[in-house]
């Protein structure tokens, strides 16, 4: 048994009327029903995305942040690289101390660390860093100690010319530079040369870098030079130093 | 409680005068806030509580520094009791008061200094280099005590409030 399906004739009247009558309704059906499931769908997908979104900003700032900390403790790992090459070629037994805050005044130059009495620092110990005398602990307290910079108008350090060695005294004068006194007309200076710690008064072992000359004024009436100093350490940006142990 | 609030906000700033403010040095000169505070209790407190802060952030700045002991209790006193005085005088009121009288109170801290330092240290301060930079040192505290001020204030009102609350 065959069913014949063909149909000699085009569409039937009314199916084309119903046709034409319903299509545009179920074309708004079915694109309305297609906006509100997309609508839907995105929506719970946009929200996966913002809290997607909300989760990897995140952890990109954390990581900027870890990177960042990363970067300043190689910084600092470096700054103490270079005190611990010269903790490690140095005879001195040395502490190594983070500045911690500097003076509650305007007029002086002290500084504080975080190493006091526990630590084994004591008052009038050498204060250094690998590229010069920073100062001396005036004051030591148990979890922390006062420094006198080099560069503060109380700070004497009696010292010497690394060529010459003509000796003089280093004293601060209350900025970023020191002056050489009682230093002869008579001895050969020019700017440029070394001043080295010269050991006496026991406070700074001999050989420390105290600064180099940056002028020289012989007056002809005086029985002294003027000279001025540029401390060898950098006082703007002093983080680390190394406290030189009894 | 009034006390512990008092000592809590004497420790922030001290705190940050030897670590924040520095950082912010004109030409290695730093605002000195102890100085600002001073200003500020003497003319709000009575005047015994006043010239007792003055006297207080003087000392405790004296400890926290490698200064003479007793340059800035000296100081600090001098000007809690000379701004003590002047209250009763004259209105203290707006930025520009303020402004003037932390000028003023800024050149009054720095000639105590320099001639406590004449007097008492080896080495003194050169008087070119001091007056040089007096100006700025009283220009700074000028320029930021009276945003110090207005902060202190509403800080004040606020812990009095909660205090009487309390």
């Amino acid at each position: 048994m065959t069913v014949d399906n063909r149909r000699a004739q085009g569409a039937f009247f009314f199916e084309s009327f119903f046709l034409l009558v319903i299509s545009p309704v179920q074309s708004l059906i079915t694109n309305t029903l297609d906006a509100v499931s997309e609508t839907y769908n995105h929506y719970f997908m946009l929200v996966d995305v913002a809290r997607e979104n909300d989760r990897l900003q995140a952890e990109m700032e954390a990581l900027l942040r870890e990177n960042k900390r990363l970067q300043e403790e190689v910084r600092r790992l470096e700054r103490i690289g270079h005190l611990g090459e010269y903790a490690a070629t140095s005879d001195e037994k040395s502490l190594l101390a983070t500045v911690i805050g500097r003076d509650a005044t305007q007029w002086v130059k002290t500084v504080y660390i975080d190493k006091g009495t526990r630590d084994g620092v004591q008052e009038n110990l050498a204060v250094v860093t690998n590229a010069g005398i920073v100062g001396h602990v005036t004051q030591a307290g148990p979890n922390s100690s006062k420094v006198l910079l080099l560069v503060d108008r109380r700070s004497a350090i009696d010292s010497l010319f690394m060529e010459s060695r003509v000796p003089g005294v280093v004293v601060g004068l209350g900025a970023d530079l020191c002056e050489m006194k009682y230093v002869p007309v008579t001895a050969e200076v020019k700017a440029g040369d070394w001043v080295l710690s010269s050991g006496i008064g026991g406070v700074f072992p001999k050989g420390l870098v105290v600064g180099r000359v940056l002028s020289v004024v012989k007056s002809k009436q005086g029985l002294f030079q003027e000279i001025q100093l540029a401390p060898g350490a950098d006082f703007a940006r002093l983080e680390e130093v190394l406290v030189l142990l009894p | 409680m009034a006390t512990l609030v008092i000592f809590f906000y004497g420790v922030v700033l001290f705190a940050v005068q030897t670590t924040l403010v520095p950082k912010a040095a004109v030409s290695g000169v730093v605002p000195d806030l102890a100085l600002i505070a001073t200003v500020y209790c003497a003319f709000t407190l009575s005047f015994s509580r006043g010239l007792f802060a003055g006297f207080l952030l003087g000392f405790a700045q004296d400890c926290l520094s490698g200064v003479m002991l007793g340059v800035n209790t000296i100081s600090k006193s001098l000007i809690a009791h000379i701004f003590c005085q002047l209250k009763g005088k004259i209105i203290v009121e707006g930025p520009i008061p303020v402004f003037v009288f932390m000028f003023l109170a800024s050149l009054c801290d720095g000639v105590v200094f320099y001639i406590s330092s004449l007097m008492l240290l080896p080495n003194p301060l050169s008087p070119e280099k001091f007056f040089g930079g007096l100006p700025v040192y009283a220009l700074y505290n000028a320029v930021l005590g009276p945003v110090l001020v207005m902060a202190f204030d509403r800080n004040f009102k606020w812990w009095a409030g909660r205090l009487k609350a309390s």
